[in-house]
């Protein structure tokens, strides 16, 4: 799909930006011409009243419409967690929550074994690939010799992490996710902001995935 | 290596690899001779110090006029000869004997302590990187097998390369590993009746291509690529062998053998290996004044009081150089004696290890640098008393005072206790022995923290370099005795190791000639060459 819309673009040069070479080996690699703003316009003139007339017009809603509250809601017998929006601007949270997107990440996990064990086997290509430096592993032997390797410490600082998803991309085991769409928790000091082991397994649920990759389950098949 | 040997031209034969022409010594085998013209042919079994097995089949190249295949390791280097190593025919042999390799192959990587520096993982990136073809149940073997004291062995990683039987065999001199069934079935395990204890034994771990073999003592604590590494000297004994610390997070996590012909060759023993756990281990790291912290300002005053006094009368004042110590530690103290006009000096070392002694790296001495020190203390003009003399003066009340290097002092029980009633300052990286009765304890980096140069048993001066910082108030120790020095109205202009060393080069006629070596930046191991 996207390959075809890369042809599809440099077919019309009009739409886009202007396309100076394609690589031969990938078409979705290309060289283009960067635009560059007019001098006239990195005041930001126009811009700034812009912005100011979004602000005024914000300003003006909050001010003259009526704000719902949810315990009004709650007495039409709908459940007090319920989410809302009200028509003002400003979002009353926690009271009021806004709707995530679909893909929005949220809180890391550790998946678990079918027997409850992390999955993880502190292979650290997590730490390796995390641009930053926010998650710290201490790794141990396990007693049980099929599994080897298993993370004694595996500690997440949620302040430091950027929410990249790299760790997940990363981990060859599926063994740590970013699908629970939980808000990191406001916190008071900057130490309860790191998710230790037992935390992210809390979350964690047992992975589907075959443990060793796709194919055969020949660990199995003993 | 060979390769960098001049030899005479009748010596030499010229043969073309992939088009290019090379001249290397008669004896070279192919796969050598293509690694001068850069060219790595793919190997496993084929090790530069250890006899050829040809087994793994893995260098297989074209040579002309050989209607087959022919192993690089094995086959040696003709006048005229021509290979072809990228020859679709070659390279589609070596793509398929990684395949075969592959076949039973557990692909543990994410648990497996060589993943970052495997020569198959690097191999299959090279040639390959395709998913596998093989759709059958893998063969099992067993893992985890305890193999001795130091090493535990993957079955089903291991290729059966049996270079670490060659290893124990033409190395250690033991047959401890051997080989078992056949075909795909074939598995490594311990000779009957032996286990792998040999004085040797990590060293199969280094040579082990792949994650096979791992050892007891790192196993599991660091990955490869997190480990910086920078070369040095083993301080285990007096042969110093070259090696390689691989530390991280100002901590050293294993030392593994750099190759040095003239040392070590590719190896090193396991007591040598262990020695960086030393490094960690009961570290003076802040001045004492009378076992209590206090700072180097306070240290020094205090020292040079104490000294003032006995140099008044210098010849009761007793200077301890170190065979523990690095050459400039010890030139710098030896310098400072004699502009005291110290009385006696003596020499402070471990006491020796007959038993320990073999006909190949391991020494009996297991001082680094005694050789450096004696032939500073010659060059000097100073007699160096031995331990026992430093006994008997003290016993004698001849010593009022003691400037120790290091800790090791080589004497009884009742004269270190008579040392304790006596001033003794000690520079130590250490606190233990006489350091822990020292009226005044200067702290000092040890081996893995310092830039300095050590003299082996045969005289060979070699180079270490710091790889991390050394704990605390800790400074180098030539520096250690600048300042104290300065404390009893020395002065020494030195500010680097570089200096000392040059003015020891000057001065001390074995070490006349020496060049210092650049600093050696940390390297990340990333498929490191140091495995050999
Ligand atoms: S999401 Fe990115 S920053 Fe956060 S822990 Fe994972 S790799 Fe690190
Ligand atoms: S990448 Fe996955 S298996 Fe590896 S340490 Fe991270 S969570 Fe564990
Ligand atoms: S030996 Fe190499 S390829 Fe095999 S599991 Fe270990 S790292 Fe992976
Ligand atoms: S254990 Fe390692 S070195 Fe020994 S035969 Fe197997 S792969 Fe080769
Ligand atoms: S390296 Fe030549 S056959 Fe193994």
């Amino acid at each position: 799909m996207s390959s075809s819309h890369a042809h599809d673009e440099s077919a019309e040069p009009q739409k886009g930006p202007k396309v100076l070479a394609v690589s031969p080996k990938n078409p979705n690699v290309r060289t283009i011409q960067v635009v560059r703003p007019e001098n006239a316009d990195t005041t930001f003139l126009a811009a700034t009243a812009t912005g100011l007339g979004i602000t005024i017009r914000h300003f003006g809603k909050n001010l003259l419409l009526p704000r719902k509250s949810v315990e009004a809601l709650g007495q039409g017998g709908a459940a007090a967690h319920v989410r809302f929006k009200n028509d003002i601007e400003t979002i009353q949270y926690p009271e009021e929550k806004v709707q995530y997107p679909e893909r929005y990440r949220g809180l890391h996990r550790l998946m678990l074994r079918d027997d409850g064990a992390v999955r993880c086997v502190a292979c650290m290509c997590c730490p390796t690939v995390c641009p930053a430096h926010c998650i710290t592993i201490v790794p141990e032997e396990s007693s049980d010799p099929s599994i080897e390797k298993r993370p004694a410490v595996f500690e997440i600082d949620e302040l430091r992490c950027v929410v990249c998803g790299l760790c997940v991309e990363a981990c060859p085991c599926d063994a740590i996710r970013m699908d629970t769409a939980e808000h990191a928790k406001p916190v008071e000091e900057r130490w309860e902001a790191v998710e230790n082991k037992a935390s992210l397994m809390g979350r964690g649920i047992r992975s589907t995935a075959t443990q060793g990759g796709e194919g055969p389950t020949w660990r199995d098949k003993k | 290596m060979s390769e960098s040997t001049p030899a005479a031209p009748s010596n030499m034969v010229t043969l073309t690899i992939d088009g290019q022409t090379v001249a290397v010594p008669k004896g070279t085998n192919v796969l050598e001779a293509a690694r001068t013209l850069g060219t790595d042919i793919s190997a496993f079994c084929y090790h530069p110090g250890l006899s050829i097995a040809a087994c793994c089949r893995q260098c297989l190249v074209s040579i002309e006029k050989n209607p087959k295949l022919q192993p690089s390791c094995q086959s040696a280097v003709a006048e005229g000869m021509v290979v072809h190593t990228k020859d679709p025919q070659s390279t589609l042999a070596r793509k398929q004997m990684l395949e075969f390799t592959l076949v039973n192959h557990p692909i543990d990587c994410p648990i497996c302590d060589k993943a970052g520096e495997c020569t198959l993982q690097k191999l299959y990136f090279d040639h390959d990187n395709a998913n596998s073809r093989v759709d059958t149940p893998k063969v099992h073997k067993d893992k985890a097998v305890d193999l001795g004291p130091t090493v535990v062995l993957d079955q089903e990683r291991c290729i059966l390369c049996t270079r670490c039987i060659r290893v124990c065999d033409e190395v250690a001199g033991v047959h401890q590993l051997e080989m078992s069934q056949r075909g795909d079935h074939e598995t490594l395990g311990t000779a009957p009746g032996a286990k792998l204890d040999n004085p040797y034994s990590l060293n199969v771990v280094d040579v082990c291509p792949v994650g096979a073999l791992t050892a007891k003592d790192f196993r599991f604590t660091m990955r490869a690529w997190e480990l910086e590494a920078t070369p040095s000297i083993c301080q285990g004994c007096a042969t110093g062998c070259n090696l390689e610390i691989h530390h991280k997070n100002e901590r050293a996590w294993r030392l593994i053998p750099r190759h040095n012909d003239d040392v070590n060759q590719y190896w090193m023993c396991d007591d040598g290996r262990f020695t960086y756990r030393d490094l960690r281990e009961e570290r003076l790291a802040v001045a004492t004044v009378g076992g209590l912290p206090s700072g180097w300002d306070r240290a020094l005053a205090r020292a040079g009081e104490r000294l003032a006094a006995v140099l008044k009368q210098s010849s009761s004042l007793g200077v301890v150089l170190s065979a523990t110590h690095s050459n400039e530690d010890n030139f710098a103290l030896a310098m400072l004696a004699k502009a005291w006009g110290a009385g006696r000096i003596f020499l402070g070392a471990r006491a020796a290890v007959p038993e320990r002694a073999d006909d190949k790296l391991r020494d009996a001495d297991v001082n680094p640098n005694t050789a450096g020190v004696n032939a500073i203390a010659k060059a000097l003009g100073l007699t160096l008393g031995s331990g026992a003399d430093l006994e008997e003066a003290v016993n004698a009340g001849a010593v009022h005072a003691v400037v120790v290097l290091g800790d090791a002092l080589n004497v009884s029980e009742q004269a270190l206790a008579r040392l304790a009633e006596i001033e003794v300052i000690a520079i130590a990286s250490h606190e233990r022995g006489v350091v822990k009765q020292a009226k005044v304890a200067l702290p000092v980096a040890a081996w893995a923290e310092l830039a300095g140069t050590v003299t082996n048993r045969k005289g060979l001066v070699q180079r270490m370099h710091a790889a991390f910082p050394p704990p605390g108030q800790a400074i180098p120790g030539w520096e250690a005795v600048v300042r104290l020095a300065g404390a009893t109205g020395v002065k020494f202009s030195w500010t680097h190791a570089r200096e000392v060393f040059k003015d020891m080069t000057g001065k001390v006629s074995e070490l006349s000639g020496h060049t210092w070596v650049r600093e050696a930046r940390p390297l990340q191991l990333r498929f490191a060459g140091s495995r050999g």
